[in-house]
């Protein structure tokens, strides 16, 4: 280091005066923060009976013995792996039908597009509707010929219906980005391999998805930080159940802070919940080198 | 779900079109006739074409329908709006709830804290997140991996988790009932990252020959960054912009732990305040408040989509 | 507390930002703080009290008592602003206030949480300043309405809204199906649950839509079924809050009875069904009668008291309390507003929206004024006599886990063949651990 030349220093100045705003936001919105959430993690705070009493790693040994955490965690992974595999695949299609240059199609994107700008509030009370034992949904499946379940009083179907309110409302924003990946796959080298004699799903198999790969691994990790923030939809729809099949451990974690008034054991389970999205990214990082086509 | 329609695509591709020509406006952007494939070959795509787009229109039932309802409902009476079957067109439409929203509430001015407070926060996370990005994918200064790691953190943290202690801050600073941690939260906290990540994947992905010419023309840092780099980043950018837009469009939790005033008040807030003497919501007027600010956003999106798609096509999150 | 004391708060607060003071050096709690007579503070003070009505009438009532509770007081206040917080989000926008240590100085309190703040330490007594303000006539004050908010000799909030269940009728849909008119009933006594059942079953199968609505209850906020379960004396636990009664005889009576009207008579709505009474979707709605107003002149509707079970007839009443922060900056000064706010006086203008905890008050003619929809003699049967003796919802000082457990346990009553007994045997059990935390 010592032996920078002046010029490479004065680029490293410009690098640290680029990066020092979201560095120093961070170190103060997102570092402090946690940190305080530590701190916290390790004391019982009754915020109402303003009591802060430290209690060393009391909060961490009472997750072991709680029956309530293991199903949030549960759960969580359910509505995680649903979140995403049904988003992404969802979103993959659409783009994929709308880079067909069919008719209607500026239309059909804004449609798909709508929900992401609606009111999440709105969105989610218009399908706890559609979703009633006689609502909307039952009532087009009855025209149909078929009997439809009673969508949120099941464990199952309750879990899916939350899975499936979450991705209609938020599938148009990864669709974008894919249509948009879609479009930058070269057409020479589909034609080429047309040419070849590839088949259609040869040809997104082996050209098409490897080209938008690093775009999928974009897209999921969006969509998993966006999983972590189903508070609303849950809320409403199915309000953690029934029984506790819905509760996701950030709906646990709210519950436990503002409803049970439990700051500590919630800090405590901030910090767990801030470890298991941390593991889960650094995989899913490691693991792009495997399966993302060329290293962005 | 219906994965098994993917295969689909290719059937009804014309020929080697012009690249990048946005799907809405091809329709007439023929294939050249040298490669017009037979009648028979012709037909069969026609069809396949028009199944498609009724695919199209049965999938996007579930998009559509919940926002038709909710724009719709904003003209019916409370008892039409809660029938458990839901009314396609109000039976005796009528716009009173419209005339409501601005009587009951400083509507005007909470619509205007929103703009104001979005456009800000979108303008200063883009500034913020093209110079770190730029720096991080380009700059290679001593720790920048360990920073970038350090801000990435950011991105792990849902919002719930750090509202306690945010909000322990920003009351210890005074700046409780303002806008400011409305603002300067977004722009260099943890929503900021995901803007920071986008545009440092966009730098990696441009060629540096540009920025290389710049140099040799004489430009420094800064000025390849802002004469060269930051003008490539276009598309980039409006995706940033997008998101950002959207996110602080839609902040519900912050708002409401943070402002106290109905002046100071921004939309999503705004909207859980049309409710009747005993808390219960007056929908019809919730509603046609809600449709105030989705519309304007939708009409945007239409229009700027294409230059949207187009440019992200274009920018470097293809790869 | 002086404004010494303030600045002691703000540079523990500047600390905490600085890293330094992770700790929350500013916890130590005011419970014991002197209230009483206020003592002047050196400049007047600026109050801020939460509440969830967004309603203009009523913040404009609000900020008119207020306004003259200034004037008389220029030199105790100098504002009292009132700020809303949105229903749903309330108690975690003011526990967030509270973990932040920005405690506003006075806060409307859900019935529900009422047991967790009284016990908690973080209101102060307000007995001593009620019974202290020249004026306000304490003694006028229904001791049954108080009982929730008291702890010991302690009063820690005011029930300033007192709003009675009864039961809404739709008559147009009952005459439909040609079934007796419940304000018949009522007159001879034949009032009870089962003709209620009855009733709606046979509306519902007449109208084709639904028969009798446990209004909020949506087979989530179970506690609602107090107006149903009261009528066979039956609680969820002891009046003590340590013992859990579930599996009492009683309650399991009053359980099955309500199973078996969903399940087997279809006199209400099956779960996943949603019906409001207000638009014409049922037959008869149990709520609060403040609910009035949601009634439009599309249907003939009648209002009458809770039926009688087979322990005799039960008044429930909602009820919503306003308590003073010993963390707030000026308590004592908050405690002397809360004695204007509520006199005789004010209590009158605010009985408009909300029943107020006062004998002289509770009449159909008082009433009357602040419920066009109703008639004073609907009021005198349903109100005057619904506050007197009234129990509340199920209340503990650990409701909000009690309630998310119970939630969670009753879901398995609420399938067709559901084995009540061993449903609330089950719920006892995962019950009990939290009554005795």
């Amino acid at each position: 280091m010592a032996t920078a030349s002046a010029a490479v220093r004065r680029d490293w100045l410009v690098g640290y005066t680029m990066v020092a705003p979201v560095v120093l936001g961070s170190l103060a919105f997102v570092v402090l923060p946690l940190g305080m959430v530590v701190w916290y993690s390790l004391h019982e705070w009754n915020v109402l009976a303003n009591t802060f009493t430290f209690v060393g790693a009391e909060n961490y040994q009472r997750m072991a013995s709680d029956p309530g955490l293991g199903d949030a965690l549960l759960a969580t992974v359910w509505f995680s792996i649903g979140l995403v595999v049904v988003n992404i695949a969802l979103a993959l299609l659409l783009a994929v039908l709308l880079n067909q240059k069919l008719p209607g199609t500026t239309t059909f994107r804004t449609f798909f597009f709508s929900p992401v700008v609606v009111s999440l509030v709105a969105w989610t009370i218009v399908w706890s509707f559609l979703l009633q034992a006689d609502g909307g949904i039952n009532g087009f499946l009855s025209v149909l010929g078929a009997e439809g379940p009673n969508w949120l009083r099941h464990p199952t179907t309750a879990m899916i219906a939350v899975v499936i309110v979450q991705v209609f409302k938020n599938v148009g924003l990864n669709m974008i980005l894919f249509l948009a990946a879609l479009q930058g796959v070269p057409e020479e080298l589909q034609e080429a391999a047309r040419l070849d004699g590839a088949g259609a799903w040869r040809r997104f198999r082996s050209i098409t998805l490897p080209l938008i790969s690093p775009t999928i691994l974009l897209v999921s990790i969006i969509t998993i930080v966006g999983s972590l923030e189903v508070f609303a939809q849950i809320d409403v729809l199915t309000g953690g159940g029934p029984g506790n099949s819905t509760t996701v451990l950030v709906y646990y974690l709210y519950q436990q802070a503002f409803r049970f008034n439990e700051f500590g054991y919630a800090s405590a389970l901030a910090v767990l919940l801030f470890l298991i999205v941390l593991v889960l990214t650094l995989l899913q990082w490691q693991s792009r080198k495997r399966w993302v086509f060329h290293e962005v | 779900m219906k994965s098994d329609v993917m295969p689909a695509p290719a059937p009804g591709r014309p020929g080697p079109s012009a690249p990048a020509v946005p799907p809405g406006d091809t329709r007439d952007a023929a294939p050249g006739p040298a490669r017009r494939p037979p009648l028979g070959v012709r037909a069969r795509r026609g069809l396949t074409r028009w199944l498609l787009v009724l695919l199209l229109a049965v999938l996007s039932l579930p998009f559509v329908f919940p926002t038709w309802w909710m724009a719709t409902s904003s003209l019916k009476p409370m008892s039409e709006i809660l029938r458990r079957v839901p009314t396609i067109w109000p039976q005796d439409p009528s716009l009173e709830a419209y005339g409501r929203v601005f009587t009951l509430q400083p509507f005007a001015q909470q619509y205007w804290n929103s703009l104001y407070i979005a456009v800000l926060v979108t303008l200063g996370t883009m500034l913020v997140a093209a110079m770190a990005g730029y720096a991080f994918a380009r700059i290679r200064f001593p720790g920048a991996n360990a920073l970038f790691v350090l801000v990435l953190v950011g991105l792990l943290v849902p919002s719930e988790v750090t509202i306690v202690p945010l909000f322990r801050i920003v009351n210890s600073l005074g700046l409780i009932n303002t806008h400011w941690p409305l603002i300067v939260i977004p722009v260099l906290g943890a929503p900021a990252v995901l803007a920071v990540f986008i545009m440092r994947q966009f730098f990696l992905g441009l060629p540096t020959e540009l920025e290389e010419a710049g140099r040799i023309d004489g430009l420094g840092r800064w000025g390849v960054f802002w004469r060269i780099a930051l003008p490539l980043s276009r598309s980039a950018l409006g995706a940033v912009a997008i998101f950002t837009f959207l996110k602080s469009w839609n902040l519900y939790l912050e708002p409401i732990v943070y402002l106290s005033s109905k002046e100071n008040f921004t939309l999503p807030q705004a909207l859980t305040q049309y409710v009747d003497a005993y808390g219960g919501p007056m929908w019809n007027v919730q509603l046609a408040a809600t449709t105030l600010t989705v519309l304007p956003v939708l009409a945007v999106f239409l229009l700027a989509q294409k230059q949207f798609v187009q440019g992200l096509a274009h920018s470097g999150l293809k790869g | 507390m002086s404004v010494h004391h303030i600045r002691n708060r703000r540079t523990a607060g500047t600390a905490a930002v600085l890293g330094t003071a992770l700790a929350l050096s500013a916890c130590a709690g005011g419970t014991d703080a002197p209230v009483g007579e206020p003592e002047t503070p050196s400049e007047p003070v600026d109050l801020r009290m939460t509440v969830w009505t967004a309603d203009e009438t009523q913040l404009d009532l609000f900020q008119s008592i207020a306004d003259a509770y200034v004037a008389e007081n220029p030199e105790l206040v100098s504002s009292v602003k009132f700020e809303t917080i949105p229903f749903e989000d309330y108690t975690t926008a003011l526990t967030t206030q509270l973990a932040g240590g920005n405690a506003p100085d006075l806060a409307w309190i859900f019935e529900s949480n009422a047991p967790e703040f009284v016990s908690s330490g973080a209101l102060v007594d307000l007995r001593p300043v009620l019974e202290g303000t020249e004026g306000y006539a304490f003694d006028d004050l229904v001791p049954s309405a108080l009982t929730l908010w008291e702890d010991g000799d302690g009063l820690y909030a005011y029930p300033f809204s007192n709003s009675p269940f009864a039961m809404f009728v739709n008559t147009d849909q009952i005459e439909a199906a040609g079934q007796p008119n419940p304000v018949d009933l009522v007159a001879d006594g034949g009032w009870t649950f089962d003709a209620a059942r009855d009733i709606a079953a046979a509306t519902a199968e007449k109208s084709g839509k639904q028969g009798l609505v446990v209004r909020d209850f949506d087979y989530q906020s179970w506690e609602n079924l107090a107006t149903v379960w009261s009528g066979w004396k039956a609680a969820p636990w002891s009046a003590d809050g340590t013992q859990c009664t579930f599996t009492d005889p009683a309650m399991v009576d009053a359980m099955t009875w309500f199973h078996d009207a969903v399940f087997t008579d279809a006199a209400m709505p099956a779960p996943g069904t949603t019906a409001d009474f207000f638009a014409g979707d049922a037959a008869m709605t149990i709520t609060q009668i403040s609910r009035a107003s949601a009634l439009d002149d599309s249907f003939q509707w009648d209002i009458v008291p809770l039926p009688e079970g087979p322990a005799g007839k039960q008044n429930v009443v909602g009820q919503a309390g306003v308590g003073v922060f010993a963390a707030g900056e000026h308590p004592d000064v908050a405690a002397d507003f809360l004695a204007y706010f509520t006199n005789a006086e004010n209590a009158e203008q605010l009985a408009a929206y909300f029943p107020p905890p006062r004998q002289s008050l509770l009449n159909g003619e008082s009433l009357a004024a602040a419920n066009p929809k109703l008639t004073s003699e609907q009021l005198e049967a349903v109100v005057v006599q619904g506050v007197e003796d009234a129990v509340t919802k199920p209340a503990h000082k650990n409701f909000a886990k009690l309630s998310e457990t119970v939630r969670a346990e009753l879901d398995a009553l609420w399938v067709e063949d559901a084995d009540v007994e061993a449903v609330l045997t089950d719920t006892c059990a995962a019950v009990t651990p939290l009554l005795e935390d």
